[in-house]
């Protein structure tokens, strides 16, 4: 009969070795424990004897070919029975497989390390011999499996040594016998729910894309993909800020000004800003250089239904709180109604996006190229501070920068936050300069 | 006996030379002519069983193996001095030792596949489990050696540990407890050059590993281990020494290891030929068998012949071990105690609830 011999895992863990040397050839007769074939591996170049005595058939590969562990190496005629006697000697023995040679056992590093492929144990008689007809489908030997895999065969009624594995090894994993369970009628009782069929007229919707929109996605990706992006984040204890602009909210509103927190900020980085001028800057590659601007333009990015965008107000570092309120209001509500002339949107040179307005707290904003910074403003929210020794209830204002790292450094984004971080919590700080 | 071979002095006790004459002109051994032939016969067993194993392993039938080419002297040498009531604790490099103390290959075999019913060693009660983590297990034979004293029992412990493993600190507190507490340990390092690539010169600075006894205050002897004449001498010695309840005694077995330190090691990457063939002069067997030729010994014993039968019978015990029932998980819980404890029982189900896991997220 024949008989499959696969390379072992002649190490630990071995997955290939190399063919170094034949010590056989088709035709030529061993005995077991005779060298067939020289291998070398990651670990050892080794001798691999024959498990048995026989004749060789085939060998599979060629000095310098990678072989695989559990790939056939040799086909052996095992000695004793052979061609036409072998195939009776098969039809009377009631075949341990239905389809494929039995393989040797195969040992690895660890207890039983399965052969691979079909996997089926050698049994004690009748080995590695290869049936002639197909016979009906009859159990294997053993399949490799799970304990829990064949405890769930058995409680589905399902023979698992018919079931066709795919896990590693061959293995029959839980999904091959749920297959073979349906594939086999067994679900007829259970109750099965089609499939709703995939209809792309009535499921999905195609949509064009909106100018505005175009512009977005292009502004957004050439920004990310044109800069050096660096974030940094920090909270504000901004108690006095709150205390001031309650203070006056009362007092404009009489003037129809509404005033809120974002003027407050804009002062803020408009004196940073002046301080750290590379902020509020632009790298030019082309010519090599960095202009610094001289003009204190920040956009404000605005939410809108058709999407968004950034209005900028000019000079803001010349303008009053109050002033700044106005002007703000009447972008605002501008842009809302899609009434921005171009000129508002160019020219800015810093941006704040005011996120926390809708909610959020840190976030990692995306600059507006070419400016190289931009500030992100949460929500304030109540949290304990340490003030004076004393855990007490602070107003406290999350704020997240984005810079182009490509020209501006962590610390000088350190520092511009210490300056903005100092004024915010001091605001009249900022009207003493 | 040994006075003259003080460890300090790093001379070696030696009976005959690499062609098997005597070195000792008046040397007279405690042996007969037949349990001499019969030794070497048991390590030419131990050999070819061993050369199988190799191959079986080769041949994917079996898992990584540790060969014991060119050790057997000292195997069969403390095989013959066993007694019954004699404790052997193993490293794992010391076949013939287990079977003289009564395991079978199917045993053997049966664990180095990986299933560790091959440990129960059914016919040798007095045999421990081999011990991977080095060195550790001198302390169970101290242990052993002092449960003999205290129980006041008949039998002496033989413990094996290799050249690396006198770099752990179990083998320095296992002597020093078993010299105070005067067990009869015999401890035997198989100094075989190696511990895996680390050759002994790197190992340690002492002139040899015998001296690492005398601090403790063990008498100790460096041996020619591939010498069996001088090993049964030794061993004979430090077995009566033990048993007349005169402690421990610690036996340098000065060896080579011919082969690869496992199935899964490649000596060549480590040491040259010209070592290796420098120790083949010296084998174990072919001293032997040359005395033995002098004294016209082996007439009558067809070796080839005999080496067939070996392999007949090894194959069998094979064969045996492949058939053997397959190791179950219960029995890795169930073994240890009569009633499995409650904390076991929940580390059983810790595994049962992994097996599911596994088989869901497969």
């Amino acid at each position: 009969m024949q008989y499959l011999f696969k390379f072992p895992d002649i190490g630990e863990g071995l997955t290939e070795g190399k063919i170094f040397q034949w010590y056989v050839e088709k035709g030529q007769s061993v005995k077991a424990g005779d060298a067939l074939v020289e291998m070398e591996t990651d670990k050892v170049v080794a001798d691999i004897p024959s498990p048995k005595a026989g004749v060789i058939v085939k060998t599979y590969g060629n000095i310098g070919d990678t072989v695989q562990v559990g790939d056939v190496l040799i086909e052996l005629e095992i000695e004793g029975v052979a061609g036409s006697e072998a195939q009776a000697v098969a039809k009377e023995k009631p075949a341990p497989v239905t389809e494929h040679i039995v393989e040797e056992q195969n040992f690895g590093v660890v207890g039983k390390i399965e052969a691979a492929g079909d996997g089926a144990y050698l049994p004690s008689s009748g080995e590695g011999f290869v049936p002639v007809e197909e016979a009906a489908p009859k159990s294997r030997g053993k399949v490799l499996s799970t304990p829990v895999a064949r405890a769930m065969a058995k409680d589905m009624g399902v023979d698992i040594n018919l079931v066709k594995g795919t896990g590693p090894s061959g293995r029959v994993t839980k999904k091959d016998i749920e297959q073979y369970h349906n594939s086999k009628g067994y679900l007829s009782n259970a109750k099965q729910q089609p499939l709703p069929e995939f209809r792309p007229d009535v499921m999905i919707e195609a949509v064009p894309l909106t100018q505005i929109r175009k512009t977005i996605a292009k502004n957004m990706l050439r920004s990310k993909q044109s800069t050096a992006h660096m974030s940094a984040m920090d909270e504000v204890e901004v108690s006095e800020l709150v205390a001031l602009r309650d203070k006056y909210k009362l007092k404009y509103a009489e003037q129809q000004v509404k005033l809120s927190y974002l003027p407050f900020i804009i002062k803020a980085v408009t004196l940073a800003l002046k301080a750290h001028p590379v902020l509020n800057a632009e790298l030019d590659m082309e010519n090599e250089q960095i202009i610094y601007k001289k003009y204190y333009n920040i956009g404000i990015a605005v939410d809108t239904p058709e999407g968004l965008v950034v209005p900028v107000i000019k000079d803001a570092d010349s303008k009053s709180i109050i002033e700044l309120s106005k002007e703000l209001e009447d972008l605002g509500s501008r842009a809302q109604n899609r009434k921005l002339t171009l000129n508002e949107l160019r020219t800015g040179s810093f941006t704040i996006t005011n996120y926390g307005s809708i909610g959020g707290y840190f976030g990692i904003p995306v600059i507006n190229y070419p400016q190289v910074a931009i500030l992100g403003i949460g929500r304030i929210t109540e949290k304990p501070v340490v003030k004076d020794n004393l855990i007490v209830i602070g107003k406290v204002l999350p704020i997240s920068m984005s810079v182009d790292h490509r020209i501006v450094d962590g610390g000088e984004v350190g520092r511009f936050m210490n300056d903005l971080i100092g004024y915010l919590k001091d605001p009249i700080s900022m009207f003493l300069e | 006996m040994f006075e003259k071979y003080k460890p300090i002095n790093d001379k070696m006790y030696q009976v005959m030379d690499n062609k098997g004459n005597l070195i000792l002109k008046d040397w007279k051994g405690s042996l007969s002519d037949k349990q001499l032939t019969q030794a070497y016969l048991d390590m030419l067993f131990e050999r070819t069983a061993d050369n199988m194993a190799v191959s079986f392993q080769r041949q994917g039938r079996m898992n990584t193996y540790p060969p014991n080419l060119g050790q057997e002297a000292i195997h069969i040498a403390v095989g013959k001095v066993l007694t019954a009531d004699d404790w052997v604790v193993p490293a794992f490099r010391e076949l013939g030792v287990y079977l003289a103390a009564g395991a079978s290959l199917m045993e053997i075999f049966l664990y180095n596949k990986g299933n560790e019913n091959g440990l129960k060693y059914i016919n040798a009660p007095h045999l421990l489990p081999m011990s991977v983590p080095i060195s550790t297990q001198l302390l169970h034979a101290t242990g052993l050696g002092f449960s003999i004293n205290y129980k006041k029992e008949k039998g002496v412990v033989f413990a094996f540990v290799g050249d690396g493993g006198t770099s752990e600190g179990d083998f320095h507190e296992a002597l020093n407890f078993a010299a105070v507490w005067n067990t009869p340990v015999v401890f035997i390092i198989q100094n075989n050059q190696f511990a895996i690539s680390l050759p002994v010169k790197q190992q340690t600075k002492s002139i040899n590993l015998a001296v690492k006894g005398i601090a403790y205050g063990i008498p100790s002897l460096k041996v020619d281990g591939n010498d069996f004449l001088a090993m049964h001498d030794a061993v004979s010695y430090a077995r009566k020494n033990a048993a007349d309840g005169k402690g421990p005694f610690l036996i340098e077995a000065f060896t080579y290891r011919m082969g690869a330190h496992t199935t899964s090691d490649d000596p060549t990457k480590y040491r040259t030929k010209d070592e290796d063939n420098s120790w083949k002069e010296k084998d174990p067997l072919n001293r032997l068998k040359a005395f033995l030729t002098k004294k016209k010994l082996l007439k009558g014993i067809d070796e080839e012949k005999l080496v067939d039968e070996f392999k007949q019978k090894i194959e069998k015990e094979f064969e045996a071990a492949e058939h053997a029932p397959e190791y179950k998980l219960d029995e890795v819980f169930d073994s240890m105690y009569e009633q499995i404890p409650d904390e076991l029982k929940r580390q059983k189900h810790a595994y049962e609830s992994f097996l599911l896991y596994k088989e869901k997220v497969q």
